[in-house]
């Protein structure tokens, strides 16, 4: 195999597979790379068995097709730290050599056939989306998807496509975000997908342009993505997601419209005061007015107040500020609107046309 | 280091369960009596009156070898509900002092009194009136000691006991505690007690005379501490608010339980009886801990976490149940349970969207969640009852019939 290529591109390449490509393994060959040269391109795979990568770059000149497998990380930090324009790729019984200029080095392969087969994107039944829609998504629900504790299943995103609507759901059972976009030319019978959160960051990782689209191919136990390079396919989380839809309030005895980047101030300010391992901060609404409070057993007290346009009966509910604060990061309008029955009940945030942030309230019995 | 001032108190009442017996009994007066579990149950003394420690008896001792040691010796079953309400009204003369009290058990606590010196006097007036004031309201006799520490005040009542009354002023720490041995010590026990005799420390004083290095490089930072004892040097302060970090209830069986029903009857009995002390101080607890005994002594303890802290009787012996389940069946000794990792009531909790149960269906989840909510106030309502009309008012029905359990089982 000899394949020349743009230094740039390749490091670049390289740099998204090992993003997947674990640092260590019990399975060492899955600590490299796999890198095919065809007639007139390179690819390079990557694989932890639970997402794997393909990334394809053209304008190569090829020498010799054929197919290696080398270090990732070190092929990663070699290209990166060389100089040159263009570099070569040449591979020679067990050794492959790259050189860059006058700089060389010569890595040791892997036998090609021992390394798992990885899927291949298939452009039949496929639902198309832009880029930069699908990136919003994910960076509206992601963050709300259980890290360490929790059900299996909520740590991933529930992706669904029903009538000709693209939702995504994450939940880590103390809040839970919800955001949708219509879909055109959707193919019959997509099963709800869910998607292991690091499969999802790839998927992201790799969209270049926001406006170009993307292709999504739901299969039964995996999810598969294509961009004009990249190709990912993640395994799905196989288990029941929670029955999401039975929690979010659907009519609500209070309701608050008030300016996104006001709360985000008042929130972040009274959050200040309060404690580490149990932080709340309470609203109490009031007709015109909305004002936060905070207290730590150790700290003091912190009171903030911001005029809202409120009519209704006065109420209060505390939340975890640093939940909150989330949400309205992703928020996609000037105002948003909370809604809320009582101070144990869910508070619902509307943040977007399409877009619902679920938090639950923190209660103190007394 | 600041010099340290006469503040601190430590009143220890005299063989409390046994004066408790013998002030609402006078005919025992005189007599050597004992109160704890009976011999053929294998029961042990859990305190002993004067008299009868003329004869060697002491709490912690098999009642078969007190009755040995004393054929005469009156042996009593517990009857904590009068020791609590003694204790009770004891607790409250010190409250009436001082609001810096460290309760340490029923009938045991530290004081700090500083600054009630023009209310009250100075810590040796103060000392005497309570003393005085306990004989009054409860004919109970304490033994007080006043000291610049805590460890020096528990040692003075100790010097004086029963009926004692010891100030250990701060120019005579030194003569004091030379003298003692070793073994006076808080934290110092008998394995520690020996190394030091090895080293040729035998008394307090041969421990001070030690350098710090020396006892350090020995013992490790258990070394520090007991030096710095030894040198009248402790830092502790009376701590009204100590954390409780567990709640627990076990009984070593008169006979060995075999029988898995019974057993489960035993671990619900003991999870009411903890989780009724865990709300009665305002807690709720994380974590169970299983502890179970088999007649070799081999002691074997299961431990399970809650997605959620629970004061609710049923919930922590489902847990309780769970752990039995884990241990090798077979006759057992002895069973108890414990709470720990706990948080006080008033905690702010974050609520969940789908309920506590980690493997369970919604429905099951939603279940959950309004059957703790109900159990929650079908509990409060309980604990009324049983407040107003004591303990065994209100009990499940496999626990009828069943004597009210007793904190630590003799």
């Amino acid at each position: 195999m000899k394949v020349l290529c743009d230094r740039e591109k390749l490091r670049e390449g390289l740099a998204i597979v090992n993003n997947v490509v674990p640092a260590r393994s019990p399975k060492p060959i899955l600590e490299n790379v796999r890198v095919i040269v065809n007639d007139s391109s390179l690819q390079l795979i990557g694989t932890d068995l639970e997402v794997s990568v393909r990334y394809s770059i053209d304008d190569v000149k090829v020498g010799d097709p054929g197919v290696t497998v080398i270090p990732a990380r070190v092929a990663l930090d070699f290209i990166r730290d060389l100089t040159s324009e263009t570099v070569t790729i040449d591979t020679n019984d067990n050794v492959c050599t790259i050189t860059g200029g006058a700089d060389s080095c010569e890595l040791v392969t892997m036998d090609a056939d021992e390394y798992p087969v990885t899927p291949t994107f298939e452009d039949k039944d496929t639902l198309t989306l832009q880029g930069g829609t699908f990136t919003r998504l994910v960076g509206q629900t992601a963050f709300a998807a259980a890290r360490e504790a929790g059900r299996y299943a909520m740590h991933g995103v529930l992706i669904t496509v029903q009538d000709d609507n693209l939702q995504m759901v994450a939940t880590d059972g103390r809040r839970l975000a919800l955001s949708s976009t219509p879909v055109q030319d959707v193919p019959a019978d997509i099963p709800p997908a869910i998607v292991p959160t690091k499969g999802l960051q790839m998927f992201c990782r790799v969209i270049e342009d926001p406006l170009s689209n993307i292709k999504i191919k739901f299969g039964t136990n995996q999810i598969g993505m294509k961009t004009k390079h990249a190709e990912i396919f993640a395994r799905l989380i196989d288990g029941d997601y929670p029955r999401y839809s039975e929690v979010i309030p659907t009519e609500c005895k209070n309701s608050v419209e008030a300016n996104t980047q006001m709360i985000e101030r008042k929130l972040r300010l009274v959050a200040n005061v309060t404690g580490d391992e149990a932080r709340a901060v309470r609203l109490q609404i009031t007709p015109g007015q909305m004002e936060f409070f905070g207290h730590s057993v150790g700290r003091g007290e912190a009171h903030a107040m911001m005029e809202i346009d409120y009519k209704g009966e006065g109420s209060d509910i505390a939340f975890n500020p640093d939940y909150v604060l989330d949400g309205m990061k992703n928020a996609e309008r000037e105002t948003v609107r909370l809604e809320f029955n009582d101070k144990t009940s869910p508070g619902k945030f509307s943040l977007g046309e399409n877009y619902i942030y679920i938090v639950m309230p923190i209660t103190v019995d007394v | 280091m600041k010099t340290a001032a006469l503040h601190t108190l430590h009143v220890d009442m005299d063989a409390f369960y046994a004066s408790v017996e013998v002030r609402d009994n006078p005919d025992l007066a005189g007599k050597p009596v004992c109160v704890g579990g009976p011999a053929a149950g294998r029961g042990v003394i859990s305190a002993a009156s004067y008299e009868a420690r003329t004869f060697g008896v002491h709490s912690a001792m098999p009642t078969s070898v007190a009755q040995r040691l004393c054929p005469n010796l009156v042996i009593l079953p517990p009857d904590f509900e009068r020791y609590t309400e003694a204790s009770r009204q004891i607790m409250s003369v010190f409250q009436s002092y001082t609001p810096l009290v460290e309760p340490l058990s029923l009938d045991e606590a530290f004081l700090d009194v500083a600054g009630c010196e023009r209310l009250h006097g100075d810590a040796i007036k103060i000392g005497r009136a309570i003393k005085r004031d306990i004989l009054r309201e409860t004919a109970l006799v304490a033994s007080v000691g006043i000291a610049p520490s805590k460890f020096l005040a528990k040692l003075a009542s100790d010097l004086d006991k029963p009926d004692g009354f010891r100030v250990i002023q701060p120019d005579e720490v030194r003569a004091v505690i030379d003298p003692l041995p070793v073994s006076k010590i808080f934290g110092v026990g008998e394995r520690t007690a020996k190394r030091l005799a090895a080293m040729g420390i035998a008394t307090v004083g041969d421990l001070a005379s030690r350098s710090h290095e020396e006892v350090v490089k020995e013992f490790g930072a258990s070394g520090a501490w007991i030096h710095d004892l030894a040198h009248g040097k402790d830092a502790r302060r009376v701590n009204p608010r100590r954390e409780e970090k567990s709640h627990g209830c076990e009984r070593t069986f008169a006979e060995d339980v075999n029988d898995q029903d019974e057993l489960r009857v035993y671990l619900l009995q003991f999870s009411e009886e903890v989780a009724f002390g865990l709300r009665g101080k305002g807690l709720r607890g994380r974590t169970v801990t299983l502890k179970v005994r088999y007649p070799d002594f081999k002691t074997v303890t299961r431990t399970k976490s809650l997605s959620a802290a629970t004061n609710l009787g049923p919930r922590i012996y489902s847990v309780a149940r769970e752990l039995l389940e884990r241990v090798r069946p077979g006759p057992m000794r002895l069973v108890g349970i414990q709470v720990s990792n706990l948080e006080d009531v008033r905690v702010p909790t974050q609520t969940t969207l789908f309920g506590e149960l980690d493997s369970a269906g919604d429905d099951e989840r939603a279940e959950w969640q309004a059957a703790t909510k109900k159990l929650e106030r079908a509990t409060a309502g309980i604990d009324k009852l049983r407040r107003k009309f004591g303990k065994g008012a209100v009990v499940s029905g496999s626990l009828l019939g069943r004597p009210v359990p007793r904190g630590r089982d003799q």
